[in-house]
């Protein structure tokens, strides 16, 4: 019979696709041991997004960008600064004068030299909005830039920022050319923004991949760089493969050569191949969770708190992350930031007989301990919106999906909504009447970031970084006060407060540290991942045969 | 099966996989009245141009409808950001994309850019949406016929195999070709890539578009339609099977691959041909979901991912632009038929 | 199977629905088995729908971290997802979200459909010609085209799943209509009714409508399960129903990730959605012949 036979003919499909993946091994024979390096060669990289532009405030921007354009300073293993475009650089006493001396003969690959005045122009580009991200570091504390010679650049503040050279070494601080700026249309800008830096991009097949090529006139490789000279590969096809299983495969393949982003359950078979594998636990906000203080059910502290203590955020992202990505209960930012602390991070465990009092002393109730709670007939549904597939990967989306359900135990009704990123563009979800709990992270080299996030949020000045829409002068003047202070432990010390304030009135949770993960087969070394970002470096990479 | 007439042909293309174009089948269109071919070839010119105005009012509508300022919603897709607008910069985008204009004059407007083959400008890159598909319609048509060109040589070989050769192989002829059939393509895709790519390795994971690349996600659009041509081309061929020109061509001695060969197909796969025209519409709609799966260039990805950032220009520009082929497909077979078929002379 | 060796015509399902009475009347009234199969599947999926739990007491969202990607199993017949979820829970409670879009699509395509396949084939001249060329214009779209041009507009979520392939799906069996219509109203009983100096209306309540629409019954099985199936193209890439929820095409996206670590997680869903597709095939067709022998 049609029906019995299909029935059958999918059955032994079935069973045969499990004997298949059952007797699956595939460790690639490695270089032999006198392996030689070779020259030149094209290193094929698969990446999980593509972004509209190579340069812009978007972290996958950064990575890209990281490739073309030079920065000022770089930042090494130590987390220490060390030079790079800039040879060395000193600030004044009062904190608010910075000179940055600039390497000599630098030119940009459109011919034309670097100059302090190139540099005090892209200063004053990210500021207009060349770079969101740049632009919001550098707010309320940048001034001014000028040349004072050719190789001498002033950058002048309103307010001391002791970190500012290690903010320049992220992606966003890349120096462009000024030619490039101001005389190619923004189309070209975006497409093959025009710096001084190892690779050149070459094409954008949109959908495909990106062609950087070898700047063979390459001069001004960071101090941390592993050689000297211009890259050794000729070519990087920076290949756009956004289905983690496919990525990997093609790895494993030798189809490509690196990947970046190797989803949590592929990480063990990965591992045991004999690729190199690189995890990099990017430092700044990790995946958290900020409550929206100002409309809703989460206005209230105690229902904050009852969030935080009706989940198991650790049980769920050690399941989920497969061991590979880490716990993380701190909301402020991720245990790789200077001035981390661990009690935020402890702050909150699953205790739900305390969720449950906390609830019935705020007014929400319910009868039998069972259901969605509710306060004057109004039921406590609270909204979570997520970028998914930008913000937030699968793995990320399944974590949600897991505090959605451990939330339902203390009578929370957690609407998950993934927005897709046109729609976040068009503005949905960013209001605090629209949501009640906003789940993302945010990269940083320090945790200066909390300025970013926690600057209040005013009519006059509005923070639309602000998860929270709080306006919090006690917290706001701890942060200020870290951001100026000179001293690294004292401010630390702050950094650390801010954090503990964060986590005590439940404002955020944390949930799992961000990674940038890179797996890399045998056949190529000398891949290493930036300190700023964890993007990955292809300047001093070469085949082995 | 006795006869397959049109309206069973109808049926089955509408139901075998719903949407598709279904052949012409002579009630098609308005019969022609200005007689003789010019007239016949005039009244399908002004059908297809219809046609075409009419799909690209519907893409205009559809941009049109976009809910938010698009302004708005145009600056933060290039951007990358989710953020109010000052007057100044919606001024500028207002005026590049004249979005302050009546809805008549924006619509006069792209059907002027439509004839001039400008089918506008792209949200999310900047570049004209001309050349974004264009640049991605070579994979896509390539994948589309090899698929048919697969599909057939499955369908001929089943068919050939196991059609008039008793019950029990037609049987089985007819439940793979149901199965085959239903399969639902990204499905078939998975499995067909986790099996000969992930686990068997015997194909590349991410094909390029290269011609060892593209047989899994030939295959994958294939299958299918294999199935759903054998189940139009198996009852053709056993009615063919008992006709007296095959007794005969028996009887002259001729072997019984060579009769199913040389006499039986060729008078039994005039349906299915007739049903390919309509499968390469399916197929696209296949395309996009196999392009998807196997990480392949193409119309599909351009699609999907236009869709995702709600970039209307691209996801209009590709429907207006498949439109256009299937249209001209057609108006070409037409044609054809016109100037050679003597019956449809006099009409 | 030894049914089908004596009369294998029965079996048949290709298109254009068998025309076994041509070849004479079934010997034994014994239903087909491939009917018997399909009622089956489709009896387990009703109930399913109406009431999911008496097939799959647990609940569908609960996590079982523990147990997270755990194999198909006696205790967990579909395996589980990688927080615990058991599988098979999850499909079953997936049914009802599933088929109400498969039906809602199919129901909205076919009064789409009706209303402008009646038009084009009964109006006067310049409407049924304007509705014709509507219908044309629709047509040039590929299905998942027009849904998608539709996801692009409304934004992603089920209704618009029923809309877009609802209406991604209509030109076909509008035009389909509109056949059935005329080659009923050129028949040979229409033309004797007009002969004998009947009523137009009557004659078209009577002999035309009736005619033409009594296979509708037919597509409607047929569709379902197509429908389902575009409406899960939508899901896969990332178009449709917003997860934790169970909806089928839903699961096997979220699955794919998994895919060389727990195959079950993509191919059991996409299993369930072939048996689906190919129990309302078959039975469509089935009433398909049977309609047909009855006009016979």
């Amino acid at each position: 019979m049609p029906k019995k036979r299909t029935a059958l003919a999918l059955a032994a499909a079935s069973a045969a696709t499990m004997m298949a993946l059952a007797a699956c091994s595939g460790a690639p024979a490695g270089p032999a041991a006198d392996a030689q390096p070779v020259a030149d060669g094209t290193i094929e990289y698969g990446h999980q997004q593509e972004p509209a532009c190579v340069f812009g405030g978007w972290i996958e921007q950064a990575y890209l960008s990281y490739q073309v354009l030079d920065n000022l300073v770089s930042l090494d293993e130590d987390h220490e600064v060390v030079p790079w475009l800039a040879e060395s650089w000193s600030v004044s006493d009062d904190q608010l004068t910075w000179t940055f001396t600039l390497k000599d003969g630098v030119t940009f690959t459109d011919g034309s030299p670097l100059t302090a005045g190139v540099v005090a122009y892209n200063f004053d580009h990210w500021l207009a909005g060349g770079n969101s991200t740049a632009q919001v570091w550098l707010d309320g504390y940048y001034a001014s830039s000028r040349a004072v010679d050719d190789r001498t650049l002033e950058v002048s503040l309103s307010r001391p920022y002791p970190r500012l050279a290690d903010t320049l070494t992220q992606g966003y601080f890349g120096i462009q050319s000024q030619q490039a700026l101001e005389t190619r249309s923004e189309e070209e800008n975006c497409a093959s923004p025009i710096g001084t830096g190892a690779f050149i991009v070459e094409e954008w097949n949109r959908g495909e991949n990106i062609v950087l090529a070898r700047n063979d006139h390459y001069t001004s490789w960071p101090a941390n760089a592993k050689h000297e000279g211009p890259a050794r590969v000729e070519k990087v096809n920076w290949r756009f493969l956004p289905d983690p299983t496919t990525r990997t495969a093609s790895l494993k393949s030798g189809e490509t050569d690196a990947v970046y982003d190797v989803p949590a359950i592929e990480w063990a078979t990965v591992d045991g191949g004999g690729y190199e594998l690189h995890k990099y636990v990017t430092p700044g906000r990790p995946q958290q969770l900020t409550f929206d203080t100002v409309d809703g059910p989460f206005v209230d502290e105690r229902v904050r708190k009852a969030f935080a203590y009706s989940l198991d955020r650790r049980s769920l992202v050690e399941t989920i992350g497969r061991g590979v990505i880490p716990y993380e209960g701190n909301g402020g930012v991720s245990r790789t930031t200077p001035g981390y602390s661990t009690d935020a991070a402890e702050a909150y465990d699953l205790d739900l007989d305390e969720a449950n009092r906390l609830l019935d002393e705020a007014g929400w109730t319910r009868s039998g301990g069972e259901g969605v709670r509710t306060k004057d007939g109004e039921q406590l549904t609270v909204v979570l919106p997520y970028g998914a597939g930008s913000i937030i990967n699968s793995d990320g989306a399944s974590i949600l999906q897991g505090v959605q359900e451990q939330a339902k135990a203390s009578g929370f009704d957690v609407q998950l909504v993934p927005v897709p990123q046109s729609a976040f563009f068009s503005g949905a979800y960013s209001t605090p009447e629209e949501k009640d709990i906003s789940a993302g992270y945010w990269t940083s080299v320090t945790a200066g970031i909390l300025h970013i996030n926690w600057r209040p949020t005013t009519p006059e000045a509005p923070n639309y970084n602000n998860d929270a829409f709080n306006a919090d002068p006690v917290l706001e003047n701890i942060i200020l006060r870290a951001n100026s202070a000179v001293d690294p432990q004292e401010q630390n010390a702050l950094y650390g407060e801010a954090q503990d304030y964060i986590a005590e009135h439940a404002l955020a949770i944390g949930l799992y540290d961000r990674l940038s993960t890179l797996a890399v087969s045998p056949f190529l070394k000398g891949v290493w991942q930036e300190n700023a970002q964890g993007g990955p470096v292809f300047h001093d990479a070469y085949f082995v045969e | 099966m006795t006869r397959t007439s049109s309206s069973d042909l109808e049926l089955s293309a509408a139901v075998g996989r719903p949407g598709g174009p279904v052949p012409p089948t002579g009630d098609g269109g308005p019969p022609p009245r200005l007689g003789g071919r010019l007239g016949l070839v005039g009244g399908k010119l002004a059908g297809a141009a219809v046609v075409l105005l009419g799909a690209a009012t519907a893409a205009f509508a559809a941009q049109a409808a976009l809910p938010g300022d698009r302004a708005t919603v145009i600056l933060n897709v290039r951007a990358g950001q989710a953020i109010q607008r000052t007057p100044e910069e919606l001024a500028a985008i207002n005026e590049e994309y004249g979005l302050k204009n009546p809805l008549v004059v924006q619509y006069l407007d792209y059907l002027g850019g439509l004839v001039r083959g400008d089918l506008g400008t792209s949200y999310q890159q900047h570049r004209p949406v001309a050349a974004l598909i264009l640049e991605q319609l070579g994979p896509t048509l390539t994948l589309t016929a090899t698929a048919i060109v697969l599909a057939w040589l499955l369908m001929v070989t089943w068919v050939t195999l196991t059609a008039g050769r008793g019950p029990a192989l037609r049987a089985l002829g007819e439940a793979v070709d149901t199965a085959a059939a239903g399969l639902p393509h990204y499905w078939l895709g998975i499995l067909l890539l986790l099996v000969f790519a992930l686990t068997l390795g015997w194909f590349p994971v991410i094909g390029g578009t290269g011609p060892v690349g593209l047989l899994l996600p030939a295959l994958t659009l294939a299958i299918p339609l294999a199935g759903f041509l054998g189940q139009a081309t198996r009852a053709e061929f056993e009615r063919s099977l008992a006709q007296p020109f095959v007794l005969s061509a028996r009887m002259r001695g001729m072997g019984d691959a060579g009769v199913r060969l040389r006499h039986v197909l060729r008078h039994s796969v005039l349906p299915a041909v007739t049903l390919s025209g309509w499968a390469l519409g399916a197929t696209i709609s296949g395309a996009v979901v196999v392009e998807t799966v196997y990480s392949r260039a193409g119309i599909g990805t351009v699609l999907v991912s236009a869709v995702n950032a709600q970039d209307l220009p691209v996801v209009t520009g590709v429907v207006v632009l498949i439109a256009a082929l299937y249209v001209v497909a057609n108006l070409l077979v037409d044609l054809a038929y016109a100037l050679i078929d003597p019956r449809l002379k006099d009409a | 199977m030894t049914i089908l060796d004596r009369r294998p015509r029965f079996a048949r399902t290709a298109p254009g629905g068998g025309t076994p009475t041509r070849r004479g009347p079934r010997r034994s009234p014994r239903p087909a088995p491939d009917l018997v199969a399909a009622v089956l599947v489709l009896v387990f999926f009703a109930v399913a729908l109406a009431a999911p739990s008496a097939l799959a007491p647990r609940d569908p969202f609960a996590l079982d971290l523990v147990n997270a990607l755990r194999p198909p199993s006696a205790e967990h017949w579909f395996g589980t997802d990688e927080s615990g979820r058991d599988l098979y829970t999850r499909i079953v409670h997936g049914a009802r979200q599933s088929l109400l879009i498969g039906v809602g699509a199919t129901v909205l395509s076919l009064a789409i459909a009706l209303v402008l396949g009646s038009l084009a084939a009964l109006a006067g001249r310049f409407v049924a010609g304007t509705v014709n060329r509507v219908v044309e214009v629709l047509f040039a779209f590929p299905t998942l085209l027009l849904a998608l041009l539709l996801v692009a507009v409304l934004g992603p979520s089920a209704w618009t799943q029923v809309v877009a392939v609802g209406v991604g799906t209509a030109p076909g069996y509008a035009r389909m209509i509109r056949g059935q219509i005329l080659s009923a109203r050129n028949s040979g009983y229409v033309e004797a009714a007009v002969a004998l100096g009947h009523p137009r209306g009557w004659i078209l309540r009577t002999h035309v409508l009736p005619n033409a629409i009594r296979p509708l019954v037919a597509v409607f099985a047929l569709s379902v399960g197509q429908s389902i199936v575009w409406a899960s193209s939508l899901s896969f890439l990332g178009l449709g129903v917003a997860p934790p929820a169970p909806e089928w095409g839903a699961l096997l996206d979220a699955g794919k990730i998994y895919v060389t670590q727990a195959w079950w997680l993509t191919v059991l869903p996409g299993l369930v959605i072939v048996l689906l597709a190919l129990a309302t095939t078959t039975i469509g067709k089935h009433i398909q012949s049977a309609l047909e022998k009855g006009e016979k």
